[in-house]
Formats: C-alpha cells, sequence, structure tokens
C-alpha cells in the first residue's frame, strides 16, 4: 500500500514475524501505551489518572469480592469469545452471537420453567443448558443453511437475527403474558424465576461453575479444533476453501457446522446467565452486549481458545471496575473511552507487529505495476 | 457542449491533421526495456507505427506484447528506452498523461463503472465535461459518436447490463470520445465471439481508413492476416521481426513465435498399457458461463503421457477442473479405470486414485498459511496412520512430513511457519510429492514447471517421466511447447476449448504446434 505525499510516499509493508518474546512482550507494551493516553484523557476531564488507576485495579482484581465480580462477568464473554473464534477461524463471520445468546438464554429459561421441579439436579441443569446450546446452534442454522448453499452474506443475515432476537425477547416479557413472564408483576414485568434446584451451583459467594464450564469449553474448543479432522479440516477452509474444495472437503457442510459450534457456544452463555445469575429470562441484563464483546476478546485473543481466558478476564475487569471509578467522579463515559483506546491500541500493536511503514522518495511512475 | 471538441466535429479535425501525412510515422519506442523484479518483460524492443495502419503484435504468452503497449499508453515507465510521437521525443507519465498526447489503450480487463450508463461513462473524467451536464445532449452525442464507427451501445443502458462484447465497444469509444489517434487493443478478440469479432474487425477498418493508427494485439494467426496491413512478432521480451502482411504468410510467423527448434529427447520408450482416463465429448463451462471446453475426447493409457498444448486461456484450466470434479460438466463423460466419474464428487474421485496438480498452487493446490504437514496430509488425512476415526495423529503427520520431504527432496522447509514460505519450485515438489505418494492411477499436471527455475522444472520432468514408467497415466496440461514435446507421448492441441489436432512427437514441428495453437488447421500431409 503506498500513499504519495508530494514527493515523498508512504510505503506499508508486511514484515516477517518478530521472535517469540516480541510477540508475547507486544500486548503488554501496548496496554501501556494506551494507558498512557487514558490518563490525558482523564487528567483533562478533571481527574487524577494515578488514583483512576489504582481504583481500577483495585475494584477489578483486589480482594474477593472484586475478583468475583470479575470473574462472574467473564464467564459468559468467554464463551462469546469462543463462539466468534471458531467462526472466525474458518473466515466465517459470524457477529450474531449476541442474538445467540438471547435465544440460548430464552430456551434455557423455558425448559427450567418447564421442568420445574421435576428434574433434580444435575440432570435437570445439564437438560437446561443443553436446551440453551441447541437453540444458540439452530438460530445460528437459520444464517448457516443460506450461508452454505446460497453464498449469502452471513455479516448481514447474522447481524439482523440479534434484533429479531432481541425483539422475540422483549415481547415475551415487556408485551405479551407469556410462559416466561412473572404474571404477577404488572408495573415492573419480569421474567418468571425458574426452581431452585436447577440453580448452577456455587463456588463462593456469586461466582458459580459457568466460569468451569466456560474454561472447559476453551479447553474441548482446542484440542478439537488441533487433534480431530473436523478441527484440520476447519484449518484448511479457513486457509483456502479452494484447497479445501480440491482437497474433496464438504465445504457447505463445513461452514454449517463451525456457524452451529458458534451458535451453541453463544447459547450455552445465555443458558449459563439465566442458570447461574439471573435465575429468570431478564431481557435488561441480557441485552448488555456480550455478544459483541466475544468478537473483541476472540481478536484480542489471536484467535486462539487459551488466549480467550485471561483476554475474557482482562476485559471482564474494566466492565466491573466502572462503577467503582464512578463512585470516585470518573464519569462512565470516560470509563467505556478508556475501554476503547486500550483495544485500539492492542489491536495497533497487532497490526505494527505485521507491518513497517517507511517514507521514501516517490517513484518515477505511481502506477507502475507489473501485470 | 461537452462532447463537441472530441466528438464527431472533433475527431474530423484530428483527422485532417493527420491526413496529410497518411503513412508517415505516429509513434516510434526505440530500445525500450522493462524489468519487473530483475526480470525483463521487454529488451531492447524497437517498434514503430504509422498513420493509417493497423499493426498487429503478435507472440506466444509471455513474449511480452502487454508490457509494450502498455509502455506507450503510459501506464508502465521503461527502464530505458525512448518513446517518439510523431517524430517529438516524449516522457509519457502516467495513461491519462498518454490519453492528453492522443494515445489510448483497451485493457483485456475493462476499466468501466458498472453502476453508470454508457454515456455516463464517457462523460466521467472528460476534461470538458460540464458539472451541469445535460444527460439528453450527452446520450445523444454518444448515440451519434457510436453510429458513425458502427460502435453501436445504447447510451442510456446501464454497463452492467451490456454483454462484454458490447462493453469493449464502450471502452472504444470512449477512447474516441478522449480524441485517441493511436488506439491500441489488447487481446480484444479473447472475449468477442466470432461475429463480434467481424464487426470489431469493421470499425478497426474505418478508424484506419480515417487516419488512425491501431495496434492489435493477438496470438491468432488467421486474424492477423486477415486485418492487419503490418506485422511484429515478440517472443521472450525481444521482438523478432517485422513486416508487411503481404510479405508474411502463416507457418512463418508461427516459426517466429515459436521460435526455438524443438527437439524429441531421448527416454525410454514404454509400451502404453490399457486405457485408464478415457474422456469423451467433455463439455464444460467457463466462469462467464460460456463454454470454456467444447466436446473434447482424450484417452490416456497406462504408462503414457498425453501433452495438452495450447495458448493460456483456451479451455485448459476448465478441463482439467472438469476432470477434477471441481466444475461442472454439462455434457459428456469421464471414465476412471472403468468406473464412471462424471457426477463424482471430487473426493470419490481421489479415492478412485485420480491425481492432480492445479495451475494454481498456492491457493488451490495448497493452503498456504498451514505448514507443510498438514499440507502434505490434505488427501491422506482420512487414513490411518493419520487418522483413526475422528481423531487425527500430529505425530503420524508429522513423520509422513519428515519422510516425504527427504524422499522428494523438498527444501527450505522451516517446520510449523506456513508452506507458502517455500520457494516456487519446491512447493511443486511438495504437492508432487503428496499426490504421488497417493500412488494415483491417473494424474492430470496443470503448468507443472510454470514460473520455476531451470533445476526445478528438471526435477519436476524427471518425476512426471518416473511416474510414467511406475504405470501411471498422465494428462500434462502445459504452454511450454518444449515440455510438450519432451515428455508427451501425444499431443493434443486446444483452441478456443476444442481440440485443434492430435500428433505424436515426431510429427509436431514447432510451425505444425504454432499453427494450430493460433487456431489454424492442419492437413495432416
Amino acid at each position: 500500500m503506498n500513499l504519495a505525499v508530494g514527493a515523498r510516499e508512504i510505503v506499508v509493508e508486511r514484515r516477517p514475524l518478530p521472535p517469540l518474546w516480541v510477540r508475547a512482550a507486544a500486548p503488554t507494551f501496548s496496554v501501556f501505551f494506551g494507558l498512557v493516553i487514558g490518563a490525558v484523557i482523564i487528567w483533562a476531564a478533571g481527574q487524577d489518572p494515578v488514583l483512576a488507576y489504582t481504583e481500577m485495579v483495585k475494584k477489578g482484581f483486589l480482594g474477593r469480592l472484586p475478583l468475583i465480580g470479575t470473574l462472574v462477568i467473564a464467564t459468559p464473554l468467554i464463551l462469546t469469545g469462543l463462539a466468534a473464534l471458531v467462526a472466525f477461524r474458518m473466515k466465517i463471520w459470524n457477529i450474531g452471537a449476541e442474538g445467540q445468546l438471547i435465544m440460548g438464554a430464552v430456551a434455557s429459561a423455558g425448559m427450567g420453567l418447564w421442568i420445574g421441579d421435576g428434574v433434580g439436579g444435575p440432570v435437570g441443569i445439564v437438560i437446561m443448558l443443553a436446551a440453551g446450546a441447541a437453540a444458540g446452534a439452530l438460530w445460528a442454522a437459520l444464517a448457516a443453511l443460506p450461508r452454505a448453499y446460497f453464498n449469502t452474506d452471513e455479516v448481514i443475515s447474522t447481524l439482523m437475527l440479534n434484533f429479531v432476537a432481541l425483539n422475540i425477547m422483549n415481547y415475551l416479557i415487556f408485551s405479551s403474558i407469556s410462559y416466561w413472564r412473572d404474571a404477577e408483576r404488572v408495573t415492573f414485568p419480569s421474567g418468571r424465576g425458574i426452581s431452585e434446584i436447577l440453580f448452577l451451583p456455587r463456588l463462593s459467594g456469586r461466582l458459580h461453575i459457568g466460569l468451569f464450564i466456560a474454561v472447559a469449553a476453551a479447553a474441548v474448543l482446542w484440542w478439537a479444533l488441533r487433534y480431530t479432522r473436523w478441527g484440520f479440516e476447519v484449518q484448511v477452509t479457513g486457509d483456502s476453501p479452494r484447497a479445501a474444495r480440491y482437497a474433496g472437503m464438504g465445504v457447505d457442510r463445513k461452514i454449517l457446522s463451525v456457524l452451529m459450534v458458534s451458535g451453541a457456544l453463544a447459547g450455552l452463555a445465555g443458558g449459563i446467565e439465566v442458570g447461574g445469575v439471573l435465575h429468570s429470562l431478564d431481557p435488561r441484563a441480557l441485552s448488555l452486549g456480550v455478544g459483541f464483546a466475544g468478537i473483541v476478546v476472540a481478536a484480542l485473543a489471536r484467535l486462539s481458545p487459551f488466549g480467550v481466558v485471561p483476554v475474557a478476564v482482562f476485559v471482564a475487569s474494566i466492565t466491573n471496575a466502572g462503577p467503582g471509578l464512578q463512585s470516585i467522579g470518573v464519569s462512565s463515559e470516560v470509563v467505556l473511552m478508556l475501554e476503547g483506546i486500550l483495544f485500539l491500541c492492542i489491536v495497533a500493536g497487532e497490526w505494527f507487529l505485521r507491518n513497517t511503514i517507511r517514507v521514501q522518495p516517490a517513484a518515477g511512475s505511481p502506477a507502475a505495476r507489473p501485470a | 457542449m461537452p462532447l463537441d471538441r472530441a466528438g464527431a466535429a472533433g475527431a474530423a479535425a484530428q483527422i485532417d491533421r493527420s491526413d496529410g501525412r497518411l503513412g508517415g510515422e505516429a509513434a516510434r519506442l526505440t530500445s525500450i526495456t522493462k524489468s519487473f523484479y530483475g526480470q525483463a518483460a521487454n529488451e531492447d524492443v524497437d517498434f514503430d507505427l504509422r498513420w493509417g495502419e493497423i499493426h498487429a503484435l503478435l507472440g506466444e504468452n509471455g513474449a511480452g506484447k502487454s508490457t509494450l503497449c502498455s509502455v506507450l499508453a503510459g501506464l508502465y515507465h521503461p527502464d530505458s528506452g525512448e518513446i517518439r510521437l510523431d517524430g517529438e521525443q516524449v516522457e509519457l507519465r502516467s495513461p491519462h498523461h498518454a490519453l492528453e498526447q492522443g494515445v489510448g489503450m483497451v485493457y483485456q480487463h475493462f476499466r468501466l463503472v458498472e453502476r453508470f450508463t454508457v454515456a455516463e461513462n464517457l462523460a466521467l473524467g472528460h476534461p470538458d465535461t460540464k458539472v451541469l451536464a445535460s444527460r439528453k445532449e450527452l446520450e445523444r452525442q454518444v448515440a451519434e459518436l457510436g453510429r458513425r464507427y458502427g460502435l453501436e451501445a445504447a447510451p442510456e443502458a446501464g454497463v452492467w447490463q451490456l454483454s462484454v462484447g458490447e462493453q469493449q465497444r464502450v471502452e472504444i469509444l470512449k477512447l474516441l470520445h478522449r480524441g485517441v489517434r493511436i488506439l491500441i487493443l489488447d487481446e480484444p478478440t479473447a472475449v468477442l465471439t466470432p461475429q463480434e469479432a467481424r464487426s470489431l474487425f469493421a470499425t478497426m477498418r474505418a478508424l484506419a481508413d480515417e487516419g488512425r493508427a491501431i495496434i492489435f494485439v493477438s496470438h491468432k494467426l488467421d486474424e492477423v492476416m486477415e486485418v492487419s496491413d503490418r506485422v511484429s512478432v515478440l517472443r521472450d521480451g525481444r521482438m523478432v521481426g517485422s513486416m508487411e502482411i503481404a510479405e508474411a504468410d502463416p507457418a512463418r510467423l508461427a516459426r517466429m513465435m515459436v521460435g526455438r527448434d524443438l527437439a524429441v529427447p531421448d527416454r525410454p520408450r514404454i509400451e502404453a498399457g490399457a486405457p485408464v482416463l478415457s474422456i469423451t465429448g467433455l463439455t464444460a463451462a467457463g466462469d462467464r458461463g460460456i463454454e470454456a471446453v467444447r466436446n473434447v475426447d482424450i484417452e490416456v493409457r497406462a504408462s503414457q503421457i498425453v501433452g495438452v498444448a495450447g495458448v493460456a486461456g483456451n479451455g485448459q484450466r476448465e478441463l482439467a477442473e472438469a476432470i477434477a470434479g471441481l466444475r461442472r460438466i454439462e455434457h459428456g463423460q469421464i471414465f476412471l479405470g472403468g468406473v464412471d466419474i462424471t457426477r463424482a464428487s471430487p473426493r470419490q474421485r481421489i479415492r478412485l486414485g485420480l491425481g492432480f496438480v492445479p495451475e494454481d498452487r498456492m491457493r488451490t493446490g495448497m493452503a498456504g498459511g498451514l505448514p507443510l504437514p498438514a499440507n502434505l496430509a490434505l488427501k491422506a488425512y482420512r487414513r490411518p496412520p493419520l487418522s483413526r476415526g475422528p481423531l487425527l495423529s500430529k505425530r503420524a503427520m508429522d513423520d509422513r512430513a519428515r519422510r516425504l520431504e527427504h524422499r522428494f527432496d523438498i527444501r527450505g522447509v522451516r517446520w510449523g511457519l506456513p508452506t507458502s514460505l517455500l520457494s516456487g519450485g519446491n512447493i511443486q515438489r511438495a504437492i508432487l510429492a503428496r499426490e504421488l505418494s497417493a500412488g494415483p492411477k491417473v494424474l492430470v499436471a496443470a503448468a507443472p514447471t510454470r514460473g520455476l527455475d531451470v533445476a526445478a522444472i528438471q526435477a519436476i520432468r524427471r518425476l512426471l517421466l518416473e511416474e510414467r514408467e511406475a504405470g501411471t497415466a498422465i494428462l500434462m496440461i502445459s504452454e511450454d511447447l518444449e515440455e510438450i514435446m519432451e515428455l508427451s507421448d501425444e499431443i493434443v492441441v486446444l483452441y478456443e476449448g476444442r481440440i485443434m489436432g492430435r500428433l505424436e512427437p515426431g510429427q509436431a514441428s514447432p510451425e505444425v504446434l504454432g499453427m494450430l495453437m493460433a487456431g489454424r488447421t492442419v492437413d495432416p500431409a
């Protein structure tokens, strides 16, 4: 890519990957750089950046309660991060994790309500979560089938299905007396609670076993991508669909299966939120953009399943520290800006790992390219 | 009135200027050299063009025709050499600058705005186009210009609605509208039906008769003989010669084009076995939907190499893809070892013993971003020891890769890094390693040595000959005549998707092959 500026031109070139330690250290440097820019903004907004950052670490990590809060927020983020990751590995751009998560929550809550006290303990929980995963997978299939067989654009279809899912959920709670809605509460519409025996077991305080499920999902996905024929086919198809076709791999079916796995992971996130935190279908808590945040998490983790876990925790810690920061006078807008700047710096750092920029005198003929 | 100057009246004015010098020198290129990445595409090329002539530029693929034209059209800046227009030395800084000097080129890939109408495309970028131009007036002028030169295209039609032939007419109209006096057409007939080509020739003649100079790039002898006044032949980036068309004959031009004397090398004579690959009446569509392979019959026996010769773009890629199952077959049948595979999936064909070396190595033949062991396993990964059930054995994949790396002498492998980092020759070795290690009954090899260095070419050819000795039936598609002559037991020539002729290597002289490749039928006598 060349950009002419007067008699000089700016040339962007790809470069070979730097050594491993540089790649490992880069995100740390990027975060530091982002914090410096963030400090200027916090200072410009009239607050003390040092105090703000201390508070951020304190409220995000230090102590039992901040840590638990962070991990609870991280749990669904890990899963939506994995959902984005598995699709992106095949260069299928599923940006519908938000909707798949919502449909998973709807199905899990529905299944939970239907089971009632009927099936106790682990079995009931497994059925409830499976319903969520299945619903997420089916919701993804709505976009995957036309993508696989008619080559429609999955970006548009998955994105649009988010709004459909959101409105279905809102309708069930706010605009109808549905199976999901608590009929007794009229002024503040909310969902009917599932039976206590279906609550996910707790580890400590609000922390529930959903975290283990999410980490286990990361491990299983890592293993499946690496050590199964399915994973091999996903890698080949992602790298070159033509090579996959040439090798006799069913590319259409692979697209379908990958998008459904992606949807199942997002749906599972919805189910875990219902079973572990909300205990009912709660539209306010389920439309905070966890599905979209998963895309950021997957990208920052460089599409590595194990990278998703720490990245999700990091992102969750900033969210978790938000209220604490506001209490010392840093407004929520500044917190959101800080989040955005940090992500941007990390992505930019990734880019600089792979490219260099050079300024040189402009070449004689700007269009000189070989045929 | 944006069209007036360069429109009908303007064109007439310019012709008046050149009329006095009809036959005079329009352009002269002297000692043009242009290299890309150290490879000379044009070397010390001299070329001259006269007003009022159609000058054909003939040559094989990669002979440097397009490069020379692009130099004259201002797209490439030559490394050295001199360009004179109308006797005056010029430096062409850009295509736009060349256009201002009256030189315009119709590229093989059109440069029209698909969403605009014909009239809008003509007005776009024209120096006289007003900010508020009258659409009606514009369209009227475009229609008039079209009628004058037999280049009819509805001015109000959107370009996306037009056929390829019509789009080409719009490209030419656009240049006439800009007032070009030197018109370069880069392989204009490659995308046309015979009828469209005929009407294009009539237009070219009309333009030349007005005093304009036309460069007509082609590799089809018949066309060149039919429409041009003079012809120049390029080979391997050098100018081989120019002559009046009256002095030229097809056999001589073919020899100039192909050049080198092609010797049949000695190689072990092997009795060919039973037919293994039989193709009958094969017809398949190209990417644009028109037939690219037409009614092709080919039979390949065990221990036999059948070479498919032809200029690129005459249906070779489509033929290979149809055999591999990567392209829909419209008519005809393909048998592999007696089994009808016409409707079989690529995977079934692989299982039945079909090996395929595609011409697109980096994206079809390899998943370039993955490491070598994965690429070497691309076809064998479904069976033990590489996999058991759904599980994959990384270690078996690595072991296998090390064995093949050693056996096929694949060099420069860095473990864990993308295969695309290997050199072209080693990538091709790796593809052959994968295809040959599967023990194929039939191997389809497309452009097996294109772009490789001499050592790699020798190694690949040796592998193919060894495979022939081992009893494999090989269909080799190549634009390289030396390769065709050196390796084939039988040669078929493809031209516009049809088989123009079948030869034994002994009968194949450069003239005969050159003429067949350029679409001339040759008497067997």
